[in-house]
């Protein structure tokens, strides 16, 4: 090599590098969508690729055009929320054609899907154990799903307070019976939603056992409540359907 | 108490989870990437301080520190792409990519890594090699040879000096591109503001460092097992040498991370408790024991006792074997902890969920180790293909024998 001369490994790494980027560049041509940007930082055509599906779902006033009675009843319970087609399933094509039948629940693999026990479901959501309640009965035997009232008047508050029961089964409290803290309106157990239970609002609820001054059995902790607290209540700190899983 | 009530308390999760956290989405392959790479960050940077640096104890493992890089680097997007379910839709971030996405211009770092760090100084370090091999070899391998040398066979004097000035030059510019490369996996976990484990500005540092420390390990480790395998003498004052820079790097790694939990501590923000629940519950076995004791404080007191103790060398060689084995397990435990730990307690900061390793399916335990062992095969075909050792004749006849 002489002096003054491009290297030549510098001259055949440009030429790579260069057919490296050009190679780069010429696919990226190649393979970039036609439509891709027309819109926003996607494929244009994707948009006329969704429209283009058939449509499966008929929606809500389509049902109701025909079956404005169920509709109605539905209406006015609990599962208001809830569309036709989440448990029967895609009914276009059965508005297009009486004939073609949607499919309907009738045993016990709709409900739980949304009923069986899961702590994480909001509190007062009605959950059942399906293994335990009724088994191998269908649900409609007792519920009828466009109006779903529970046969009978819930007389256990774990009904609906599942996971709150299941902690506090297992805790120190497991005695303590929910109305001792609660007040329990009776309309509460027919409509929860309109006739809310009364919480604790002050200390003295948890000092009526707790309290020093108090006579309950040796084991129960005892604490002054008004210098033990300060100006915080108790289930700031203690959560009562756990008491021993916080400090 | 009623029995089925008993199986839904025993369920793998406890306190309140959304339902969309029963579930790990991120499993053992997105543990296995960030260590992988972690491995490459970390052997590049004990090649560079051989190169840049001038560390001459060190050229024993130089060239073996940049093949084992490349393997690893090779090997690392393969768990990412494993995990995609779809390895063709890894191009599109290519094609089409979005400046706002980390992601997308992390494809870009790692081509740079790859093509214009390491490829082109194994390249410009093995030219002289290249052209000898591929005048010396006959059959196929000397046509690969040749191929290898892209047409650049000038041998003079002048043509090796360029080679020489190039690869530095371009070590130079490896030492910010593996910081790049690496400080980026960090960057990924610490950028996500909605978890608190994995949202520190710390984060791309200790991966960094922890990534300085396996790597550097792994070189270790590497070069003691090749040097085993083809019966030659372990050269004490390269290993000594590196032994020495790996306390360093496990020193700053450690305190790091040590100021990273005693940050966490003192900020105290409304996530310290359940993350306290997580580490003494769930991370306790891989946080405490594995990362902390056996992975960090026991390697970091072997190494201390084996480098400055006064042992025969033989024993220091088992030290130094056993602490880079140790070291392994410590950081493949943090990233554990990370990926894995992070997903563990609920976004509610009210519940913790459980992670059972699968032994089948692709994010299960044997693919897991596929892609461990594929590395140190891609690795064997590299050494093969481009012995590290190939000055060390030349040297040897060199030193006469006592």
């Amino acid at each position: 090599m002489s002096k003054g001369k491009v290297p030549h490994q510098l001259m055949v790494l440009s030429v790579i590098a260069v057919a490296v980027i050009a190679g780069f560049f010429v696919m990226r041509a190649y393979l970039t969508p036609k439509s891709f940007g027309k819109y926003g930082h996607y494929r244009a055509d994707a948009i006329d690729d969704v429209r283009n599906l058939p449509v499966s779902y008929a929606g809500v006033n389509v049902c109701a055009s025909c079956h404005e009675e169920v509709f109605q009843k539905k209406a006015k319970g609990f599962h208001r929320g809830v569309t036709c087609e989440v448990c029967h399933g895609p009914a276009a094509a059965h508005a297009e054609d009486n004939s073609i039948k949607p499919e309907a629940p009738r045993q016990r693999g709709g409900c739980p899907l949304c009923h069986n026990y899961n702590p994480a479901r909001p509190t007062g959501f009605p959950q059942i154990i399906t293994a335990e309640h009724n088994p191998g009965k269908p649900c409609m035997t007792c519920h009828n799903p466009h109006d779903p009232v529970p046969p009978t008047t819930p007389e256990d508050c774990g009904v609906c307070h599942r996971s709150i029961a299941a902690q506090k089964l297992v805790s120190k409290h497991s005695s303590v019976e929910c109305t001792t803290c609660h007040q329990v309106p009776k309309q509460h157990f027919v409509n929860p939603r309109l006739n809310r239970v009364g919480k604790p609002t002050n200390n003295e609820a948890c000092g009526n056992c707790h309290g020093s001054d108090v006579k309950t059995q040796p084991q129960v902790p005892k604490v002054e409540t008004a210098k033990h607290a300060g100006r915080y209540l108790c289930w700031e700190c203690h959560y009562p359907h756990s008491p021993e899983n916080t400090p | 108490m009623e029995p089925t009530l008993v199986l839904a308390l025993l369920e793998p999760f406890n306190g309140y989870i959304y339902p969309n956290e029963y579930f790990l989405q991120w499993e053992l392959l997105i543990v296995l990437y960030p260590y992988l790479t972690g491995l490459v960050a970390g052997a590049f940077i004990l090649a560079s301080l051989e190169r840049v640096f001038h560390v001459k104890a060190l050229l024993p493992v130089y060239r073996l520190a940049l093949l084992s890089a490349l393997a690893f680097l090779i090997a690392a997007p393969l768990p990412l792409m494993a995990h995609l379910g779809h390895p063709e839709r890894a191009l599109e971030m290519l094609v089409t990519p979005h400046t706002a996405s980390a992601m997308a211009m992390f494809g870009f770092v790692y081509a740079w890594y790859l093509l214009v760090v390491l490829l082109l100084e194994i390249w410009f370090d093995y030219r002289a090699d290249i052209v000898n091999l591929s005048n010396s070899k006959t059959g196929l391998m000397k046509y690969v040879y040749k191929i290898l040398t892209l047409g650049a066979t000038d041998l003079s004097p002048e043509a090796l000096q360029f080679d020489e000035k190039a690869g530095r030059l371009i070590t130079i510019i490896g030492i910010p591109s593996a910081f790049m490369l690496h400080g980026y996996v960090g960057f990924i976990f610490g950028s996500i503001k909605a978890n608190p484990w994995w949202s520190s500005v710390l984060m791309p540092i200790v991966f960094l460092f922890s990534a300085i420390v396996s790597g550097m390990a792994a070189v270790l480790l590497i070069y003691m097992v090749a040097s085993w395998a083809r019966w030659k003498p372990i050269d004490m004052a390269c290993v000594n040498k590196l032994a020495e820079f790996l306390l360093y790097a496990m020193l700053v790694d450690f305190t790091l991370e040590i100021l990273d939990f005693i940050h966490r501590l003192y900020e105290s923000e409304e996530s310290i408790h359940i993350l306290s629940q997580l580490i003494s519950d769930r991370l306790f076995i891989s946080l405490i024991i594995s990362q902390v004791l056996i992975g960090g404080l026991l390697p970091l007191f072997g190494i201390l006792v084996g480098r400055y103790g006064k042992f025969p060398d033989e024993m220091r060689k088992m030290f130094y074997f056993l602490v880079g084995i140790l070291i392994q397990v410590g950081i493949f435990s943090m990233r554990w902890n990370v990926v894995i730990g992070g997903q563990m307690f609920s976004k509610s900061l009210r519940g913790l969920t459980t992670y059972k390793v699968h032994l089948m399916g692709i994010e299960g335990l044997l693919v897991s180790i596929g892609f461990l062992i594929l590395p140190l095969a891609v690795l064997f075909v590299l050494l093969r293909l481009l012995p590290p050792w190939l000055n060390e004749k030349s040297e040897e006849k060199a030193i006469p024998v006592a």
